[in-house]
């Protein structure tokens, strides 16, 4: 160790947090100020492609928060996504039960046969655990299509009523955006909150080493079981908004595509950054609509990018924005004579 | 229920078994050789089944010339994917998660591709002995089913040949085993990965050219294959060639059985759950060893 | 205790743990034939003996990563030969790896938050909610890595990814991670492996003190210098005690010369 410590000037350093502070908060400011224009000035299909991002983003949260945190590859989301959204049609039309409620259904329901899957399930790991997750997809898929007195089969259901808010039906995208986006931040808060807690270290001591995390007392099973739920919860939570906000729901939305998508996005996003899934989610959503005038060239792109990312951005693109906003304002200066 | 209707349920049941237990085989002798869980078997089978399907209609090649054209294609591809997908892979110290979620990409890559070019129709493919069938107890399968079945059972113990008989198969199995080790004793240990991939391939390639007349060819069917074929060779434990054969036979079976007792919808649900049950309660397979010895 | 003379590691009354008759086969390979040894409350004891001779395995067997085939594993009076890692740990029985097993992505300080999980009780309900319980585990779990960070000399490194480490340091983290919760048993695996001879010394003084403090430790190990700090060894060979003792005592042993020097 050096003698003398060598300090770098304090008004230095604050002015440099300060200046860092200030930079986020500037751009958080105009960010807040962006997306509350947006809907006013873009048009009513763009805005309602925001709505499918905020979705999207919310199911794929769950699905980052398992690869990222946990190390864990699920391509069952459609499941739960199904799940959430035929809930929320079926009580919402046959027995005409509140938005809110049927969102509770579908969320226990899908609680609930997460814990009875995952339980088992999660005990296989790699190749076994991601085979066995594309398996759950295939059979949710083909027990959507099956259980037409539930589901409508390949006719789907119509008719599902919109979220009506004290009094305001939110009936148009542009409402819709105002109640979705703020929801989607909230979620990011609570998952945020939960990356940086005594939960959160155990979670990604466990992806790291599981048999050290064994040795520390940390549950590991039971800890891969609990957000396995709680990425279903997600799931079903943006399934059944989203049959809220389409108002129909088909078995088509719920196939082996949508969970790879779901994938796809935490992939792409960067699963390890708690912003990634949302980029993940812009692309997912925005580029098929990019591209629609070409024809089916979206999903051959998608299968591309997967690759891609895999091969050469473990980080995601939200790792890549997390890197570039470091390197322009570290966190601190570099403490001279630090290095050793 | 008829006992013809039986017999009749039997015979396809075999006859898919076998295709399952080809995938099977192919993913097989990829896990063998690289240790690698390959997610686009299904989809080396697609692209023979389409290569083969071309040289059909477009060249009017003979059947057997067709077909082979089909299988080389699968070599081809698995050589690809080796290249392109694999060896980046690794280099840069990817997972096992990291190399499945890049064979599925490549999978989804190929099943796109094929929508893109071919659209969302299945092709139907002529097949050896045209629409012709035989009797069976009064039930029928058709002649081409039965090259199917005959071919299998010829890849199978070529196979097994292959590893036990020549140098280039033991070379193969000991680069997987201890790759430092036969590195020292001058094997190549990229080619033989290569090599594997592309045996993979064209076992895979096999499976697509022989089951494409009996289902027709759809873009959607790589991945199906790919469960079932991974099914296959769990169910007979991962690694060991014969057993992915008996594997995908004991799932065709069920298959069929679940089609006759319960309905047709629900075939894929019983195969996919007696994967998962498979994995989670007997990890080493039906026919696998047994007791690892603890380092 | 009927003999005033008797070592104390014999008397069961201060026994922390005894293997009793452990015996373990993989494959019809004899590995453990009815192993016994006690590891007495507040002592350094090691364990010693040739490669192949089932060093890991008992080891694996005492931390709970393997189950033994016959005979058990008794901690606190009770046996715990069946009951899970997580278990263990929680009635404070810890253990270290051969090659360490550092959290690579967290920081050295992040490493040993995640080491003092079973301090806090907080849900995962509470830490997505940020309550103040939530909070202020996660405060104390903090200033608590902050200390140990301090006393291992960690601190320069703090900061930094626990994965860039070099091997000794990695080590050395290990060590602190596991004593951070203040486990009542401690068991190394190998622990100076891969360290340079300073390291060794400071490892040895670390020992010492957390022993001194009312630790216990189980010591595994090829290093007879780190096996000076024992006050009992115990000398397997081909899956059988054949000696255990006072280190100079078992050193002297013709049948462990015979063991290191005649295989």
């Amino acid at each position: 160790m050096s003698v003398e410590p060598i300090r770098a000037p304090a008004a230095a350093l604050l002015t440099h947090r300060h200046l860092r502070r200030l930079v986020g908060a500037t751009l958080a400011l105009a960010g807040i100020a962006i997306w509350a224009a947006l809907p006013q000035v873009l048009s009513r299909g763009t805005v309602d492609l925001l709505v499918f991002t905020a979705l999207y983003a919310i199911a794929g949260l769950g699905v980052a928060f398992l690869l990222g945190q946990c190390g864990i590859v699920s391509l069952a989301q459609s499941v739960f996504y199904g799940i959430g959204a035929y809930a929320t049609a079926y009580c919402c039309t046959t027995w005409g039960w509140p938005w809110y409620a049927a969102l509770v259904i579908g969320m226990v329901i899908s609680g609930a046969t997460a814990l009875v899957i995952g339980w088992p399930v999660l005990r296989l790991s790699g190749y076994f655990l991601a085979l066995a997750t594309l398996a759950l997809a295939t059979i949710g898929h083909v027990l959507f299509l099956e259980w037409d007195w539930l589901t409508g089969g390949t006719l789907g259901v119509g008719g599902i009523p919109q979220i009506s808010l004290f009094g305001l039906v939110l009936n148009t995208p542009q409402k819709f955006y105002y109640f979705i986006w703020p929801l989607a931040a909230l979620i990011y808060w609570l998952l945020y909150n939960l990356l940086h807690s005594r939960s959160g270290y155990a979670m990604r001591a466990m992806r790291d080493a599981p048999a050290a995390a064994l040795v520390l007392g940390i549950d590991v099973h039971k800890l891969k079981v609990r957000i396995f739920v709680l990425s279903a919860l997600l799931g079903s939570l943006a399934g059944s908004l989203f049959a809220n906000y389409v108002s129909f729901v088909s078995v088509d939305s719920f196939g082996v595509d949508r969970a790879v998508s779901f994938l796809l996005l935490a992939v792409v996003g960067g699963a390890q950054s708690v912003i990634g899934p949302l980029f993940g989610a812009a692309f997912v959503t925005l580029v098929p609509n990019l591209l629609s005038r070409v024809g089916d060239v979206h999903p051959l792109l998608f299968a591309g990018v997967l690759v891609v990312a895999v091969i050469f951005l473990p980080q995601g693109m939200g790792g890549l924005v997390t890197t570039l906003w470091r390197r322009l304002w570290p966190p601190a200066p570099p403490a001279p004579g630090s290095g050793t | 229920m008829t006992t013809t209707l039986f017999i009749q349920s039997l015979l396809a049941g075999l006859t898919n078994g076998f295709v399952y237990g080809l995938i099977g085989l192919g993913i097989s002798v990829i896990f063998r050789g690289t240790r690698v869980v390959n997610a686009m078997q299904g989809d080396f089978a697609l692209v023979a089944g389409i290569a083969a399907c071309l040289a059909l209609d477009w060249l009017g090649l003979p059947i057997a010339v067709g077909f082979l054209g089909g299988i080389i294609a699968g070599a081809l591809v698995g050589w690809a994917v080796e290249l392109l997908l694999i060896r980046p892979t690794q280099a840069r110290g990817g997972s096992e998660d990291s190399l499945l979620l890049v064979t599925l990409g490549g999978a989804f890559a190929v099943s796109a591709a094929a929508l893109l070019y071919f659209g969302r129709d299945s092709r139907s493919m002529p097949g050896f002995g045209g629409n012709r069938s035989l009797d069976v107890f009064d039930a029928a399968i058709r002649v081409h089913a039965v090259w199917l079945i005959a071919i299998a059972i010829v890849v199978v113990v070529a196979l097994r040949l292959f590893y036990q008989r020549t140098p280039l198969g033991q070379s193969i199995l000991a680069a997987s085993i201890d790759p430092e080790g036969a590195a020292t004793i001058g094997i190549n240990v990229p080619r033989m990965r290569t090599l594997t991939f592309m045996l993979g391939g064209a076992v895979g390639g096999v499976a697509g050219v022989l089951v494409s007349p009996l289902i027709t060819i759809h873009y959607e069917m790589g991945l199906l294959l790919t469960l079932k074929g991974f099914t296959a060779a769990i169910v007979g434990g991962l690694g060991n060639p014969f057993g992915a054969i008996m594997g995908g036979l004991l799932l065709g079976l069920v298959e069929a059985m679940a089609i006759v007792f319960v309905s047709s919808g629900y075939k894929d649900v019983i195969a996919m759950s007696l994967l998962i049950l498979i994995m989670i309660a007997m990890p080493n397979g039906l026919l696998g060893r047994r007791g690892r010895v603890g380092g | 205790m009927t003999r005033a003379d008797a070592p104390l590691t014999t008397t069961p009354s201060s026994a922390l743990l005894e293997v009793r008759a452990v015996s373990k086969s993989f494959g019809g390979l004899h590995v453990l034939r009815a192993v016994d040894l006690t590891i007495a409350r507040g002592s350094i004891t090691g364990l010693i003996g040739p490669n192949g001779a089932g060093k890991s395995t008992l080891f694996n067997i005492v931390s709970g990563f393997l189950a033994p085939d016959r005979g058990d594993v008794i901690y606190h009076g009770r046996p715990i030969g069946r009951i899970s890692v997580v278990d263990r740990s929680r009635a404070g029985l810890v253990r270290t790896f051969q090659t360490p097993q550092v959290f690579g992505h967290l920081t050295v300080r992040e490493n040993l938050v995640a080491g003092c999980h079973k301090l806090g009780r907080s849900g995962m309900l509470a830490d997505m909610l940020g309550l103040p319980l939530a909070r202020r585990e996660l405060a104390q779990m903090q200033r608590r890595a902050a200390l140990t960070a301090a006393r291992f000399s960690l601190e320069p490194v703090a900061d930094v990814l626990a994965g860039k480490l070099p091997v000794g340091q990695q080590r050395l983290l290990e060590l602190a991670r596991a004593a951070i919760a203040d486990p009542e048993l401690l068991c190394l695996d190998e622990p100076s492996s891969g360290l340079n001879g300073d390291e060794v010394d400071q490892l040895a003084r670390m020992l010492t003190q957390l022993n001194e403090e009312g630790m216990t430790v189980f010591l595994v190990s090829h290093d007879m210098e780190l096996m000076g700090c024992a006050a009992t060894v115990n000398v397997l060979c081909f899956g059988e005690t054949i000696a255990s003792g006072p280190f100079a005592a078992v050193k002297a042993d013709p049948r462990v010369r015979e063991a290191y020097l005649g295989a």
